[in-house]
């Protein structure tokens, strides 16, 4: 059985576990989705469309907020009475902050973001990137099971989902933490900027690079990405220039983002700036320069001038 | 110090000896140090190295072959404690380049000849160096810049190293904190080429006053892996000539590694006069050439660097002891152009340092007369041995290659006499000349791009991905242009902006102002690969490096 530990907060479900769950069902094992945290329900609800076994919930009033320490005893009573072949997470902040722990807790460790995983020979093969993308190892996970597992963010794709049309059933475990043993004391989430965006979450994304020249057109590639319902993002020197926050930034440096639509206004592809999305399911580059290495990785190209181009694709988009 | 109204007291470490710089200079110094503490009992020294690199050896680069004197006298047991040593050098081959042909040299100098030495990665070697340090019980501090030295009165009594969490606008972030202050009763200034606390020490002390001007190089490096060995492991190539003009310093190496893997690089003297000489193209034209593109054929390359090396030699060293600091290895500029070698000398000149530094310790007197034993220990022993017969070597390639190599010869013969010593030397900036005094586009076009084929040839954006380098993007440039103004003005007539080409890592751009035709002057700090070539080769001398947030920087593995 294959344990997904889903991630939420106050409630809400982060869709990255979908990614999650998707990597798991490619496995073709029995899967069961942990929700963890204080009134889960809705969370649970909402996870019980997906094709798993079943959803399980561990509802204790000191799981929320979270802390790394009430997740670490939560959860490894839960895969003791469970015992999963392996447990899986999204590689989010929050798994950063307690999956080691939990690992080393039961004696495991920790393979910490993959981008792929099959079975081969009965035995799982895991691969995850190293030197910066440059390689990719695979590693077999060795000793006994729970393995520890979690996944890059974009490496798998949340709708390629299977979902099924009636509920899958939710169980309920119970745990016991003990309020006094956990050391943290979280406070309200902090937040850097006041409109931080997370590009990670964005179907679509419009991002300009270069091209744009000045920050007084940056309202061109604005509207086309309302247009498209999607959200704006730049390469480095926008970022560095200070005419976008950076956390709209892709890139080696910024974000690494995987929407089902990345369009790149004016960007010349520079391999720092792939690495952060040329995993997106299709790219369409526009640039006046046809050598751009942009060209690459696009799926649909347009060599020419974007002032030209981007009005008329938001003129199209409106109509 | 203030925070949100809260008082910040800046933390205050105190040891006997500071070490700032953990490379192979500081390392030896540090171990020394902690041996001697070993060998004469007694109250042990309390001895710390802080190095900007996150991990042991991250900003280390060199070619590199390794004359091991050095190490077999700091660690005799060096290789039963698995000294990185791959390979040792099994073959010298020295050719002249043209743009299409190569030409052995009939025989091999002496100065190159490498027998008993070995292919070394320098950043693997000082990645063990530095596990023997701390070995010993030495706390090597990673992730943290010397930023400035602490003085009570005209005595250095420490460093203060760089603070952390200090937005672009230099504003505190939520991660603020402040640097911690490392008082010791002597600090060893190992901040290698160009180091930034050496400069300012220089200065204030005019320690260069009677040296001649130090000059440097920027040595540039791939390693790749190869479908098998095409050249035997230990083997060591160097180049002269193509794609330098007769009167330009510099020459390409490969030295292979075993396993195909191979270090190409190339050297080009910081004193070059073309302004639009870019190094890096330079680098890829060698890599063209049939020598090296035959060799490279069908690999891969996996890594990229590039540093700064002093070139000057003996007479500009400057005079390396103050009340309180020493300054050591390639900081001092101990690194000998005839045989392409420093990594011996910046240990034994740290092996100097460390035991003048005990001495005045346990003496209770740090002055700069009682240091001044350091610059007696150089003089009377091997480095004085080694670099005074080659003293006026790279000066007299100042003058071109072949004039150059007939006095390397010749001071073979005469232990390097010459009519006039210290043979005359200039700063490489002042060198480099006017655009109008030059109106030869044939040269211009010898200097500009190559074509860029993402296999072989690399543009410097996709080359620093290759150095892996990182710095948080929110933290004030580390690179003080002291007036940009010149730049779209007074350097773009005169000079065409050679920032733009000298530095190896596109950190320096000049980029179109949106409106009107004038152009500004962008610096990509985060690209920085700590070469330091901006701040030795602007010719109005206004570009000032400074330590990034700590841990920022390179990431070298292998090289």
């Amino acid at each position: 059985m294959l344990l997904v530990v889903a991630e939420q907060r106050s409630g809400s479900l982060n869709p990255v576990t979908l990614e999650t769950i998707a990597a798991a069902q490619t496995l073709q094992q029995p899967i069961c989705v942990a929700v963890v945290g204080s009134h889960v329900g809705d969370v649970a609800l909402e996870l019980s469309s997906c094709d798993v076994s079943e959803v399980l919930t561990i509802d204790d009033v000191a799981l929320e907020p979270y802390t790394s320490d009430g997740f670490v005893v939560a959860l490894s009573q839960v895969v003791e009475q469970e015992r999963p072949e392996m447990v899986l997470f999204p590689h989010t902040y929050q798994t950063r902050d307690f999956a080691p722990a939990l690992a080393s807790r039961l004696k495991s460790s920790l393979i910490a973001d993959c981008v792929g995983v099959t079975s081969k020979d009965g035995k799982l093969l895991l691969s995850r990137p190293m030197f910066q993308g440059k390689f990719v190892a695979e590693v077999v996970p060795v000793g006994t099971a729970p393995h520890f597992v979690s996944f890059q963010i974009g490496a798998f794709r949340a709708d390629s989902l299977k979902r099924v049309t009636n509920a899958v059933k939710t169980r309920e475990i119970s745990v016991s933490v003990d309020p006094s043993a956990i050391r943290q004391r979280p406070e309200d989430p902090f937040k850097e900027a006041k409109q931080a965006v997370d590009l990670t979450q964005a179907e679509r994304i419009v991002a300009v690079g270069r091209g744009i020249k000045g920050e007084e057109h940056l309202p061109l590639a604005q509207d086309l990405a309302k247009a498209l319902g999607g959200e704006l993002a730049a390469s480095r020197p926008i970022c560095d220039s200070g005419w976008l926050p950076m956390d709209r930034q892709v890139g080696s440096s910024g974000q690494t983002v995987a929407p089902t639509l990345y369009l790149a206004l004016g960007i010349s592809g520079a391999i720092q700036h792939l690495v952060g999305m040329k995993g997106s399911r299709t790219i369409v580059a526009i640039n006046k320069d046809a050598d751009a290495p942009i060209f690459e990785v696009a799926d649909y190209g347009i060599v020419g001038d974007l002032f030209e181009i981007v009005p008329a694709l938001v003129a199209a988009l409106g109509d | 110090m203030q925070l949100w109204g809260i008082e910040l007291e800046r933390e205050i470490l105190e040891v006997d000896v500071l070490i700032v710089g953990g490379g192979p200079a500081g390392l030896s110094a540090a171990y020394r140090i902690a041996k001697i503490n070993q060998e004469r009992g007694g109250d042990p020294l309390a001895v710390a190295v802080v190095e900007k690199a996150t991990d042991a050896g991250g900003h280390m680069l060199s070619g590199a072959v390794l004359d091991p004197s050095a190490l077999y006298e700091l660690i005799p047991e060096c290789e039963s404690l698995g000294a990185p040593l791959e390979t040792p050098v099994s073959e010298d081959q020295i050719y002249f380049l043209t743009e299409r042909l190569k030409i052995p040299f009939p025989f091999t100098p002496p100065p190159l000849r490498n027998h008993g030495n070995f292919v070394v990665s320098l950043n693997r070697f000082v990645k063990w160096l530095t596990d023997q340090v701390e070995a010993i019980g030495v706390d090597v501090f990673h992730g943290f810049s010397g930023s400035e030295l602490l003085y009570e009165k005209d005595r250095v009594v420490g460093v203060r190293t760089g603070d952390r969490g200090v937005d672009r606008n230099g504003h505190h972030k939520s991660t603020f904190e402040p640097g911690v202050d490392i008082r010791a009763k002597v600090t060893i200034l190992a901040d290698g080429v160009r180091g930034n606390l050496t400069k300012t020490l220089l200065r204030k002390f005019s320690l260069d006053r009677g040296s001649i001007p130090q000059v440097y190089a920027i040595g540039i490096k791939e390693l790749w892996e190869l479908p098998e060995d095409r050249v035997g492991p230990g083997t060591v190539i160097h180049t002269l000539g193509y794609p330098l003009e007769f009167r330009e310093f510099g020459g390409g190496f490969i030295y292979a590694l075993p396993n195909g893997t191979i270090s190409v690089g190339f050297v080009a003297g910081l004193d070059y006069r073309d302004p639009l000489f870019d190094p890096h193209v330079a680098f890829q034209k060698f890599k063209q050439h049939p020598l090296v593109a035959e060799l490279l054929s069908g690999g891969q390359m996996i890594r990229y660097g590039a540093k700064a090396l002093p070139e000057g030699g003996w007479h500009a060293i400057p005079k390396c002891y103050v009340d309180g600091a020493l300054v050591i290895g390639d900081a001092a500029g101990f690194l000998n152009s005839m045989r392409l070698k420093g990594i011996h000398l910046a240990m034994r000149s740290g092996i100097c340092a460390a035991e003048t530094a005990y001495d005045a310790v346990k003496a209770e007197d740090v002055s700069g007369n009682r240091l001044s034993q350091y610059a007696h220990l150089v003089e009377s022993g091997p480095i004085k041995r080694e670099l005074h017969p080659v003293r006026n070597v790279h000066q007299s390639f100042a003058s071109g290659l072949v004039p150059g190599l007939l006095y390397s010869g010749l001071s073979l013969v005469t232990g390097g006499w010459w009519f006039r010593d210290p043979m005359p030397g200039h700063f490489g900036h002042v060198r480099m000349q006017k655009l109008s005094s030059r109106v030869d586009q044939a040269r211009s076009k010898r200097t500009s791009g190559v074509l860029v084929d993402r296999k072989l040839t690399f543009d410097k954006l996709t080359s620093v991905h290759y150095s892996g380098t990182r710095h948080v993007e929110d933290q004030p440039s580390h690179l003080h242009v002291l007036d940009t103004d010149i730049c779209r003005t007074k350097c773009f007539e005169e000079y065409g902006n050679p920032c733009t080409r000298f530095c190896p890592a596109n950190v320096y751009e000049m980029i179109d102002v949106s409106q009107g035709d004038s152009k500004r002057l962008q610096i990509n700090a985060s690209n920085c690969v700590h070469c330091k070539t901006c701040d030795i080769m602007d010719p109005y001398q206004i570009i000032d490096w400074v330590p990034p947030e700590g841990g920022g920087g390179p990431r070298y593995e292998g090289l």
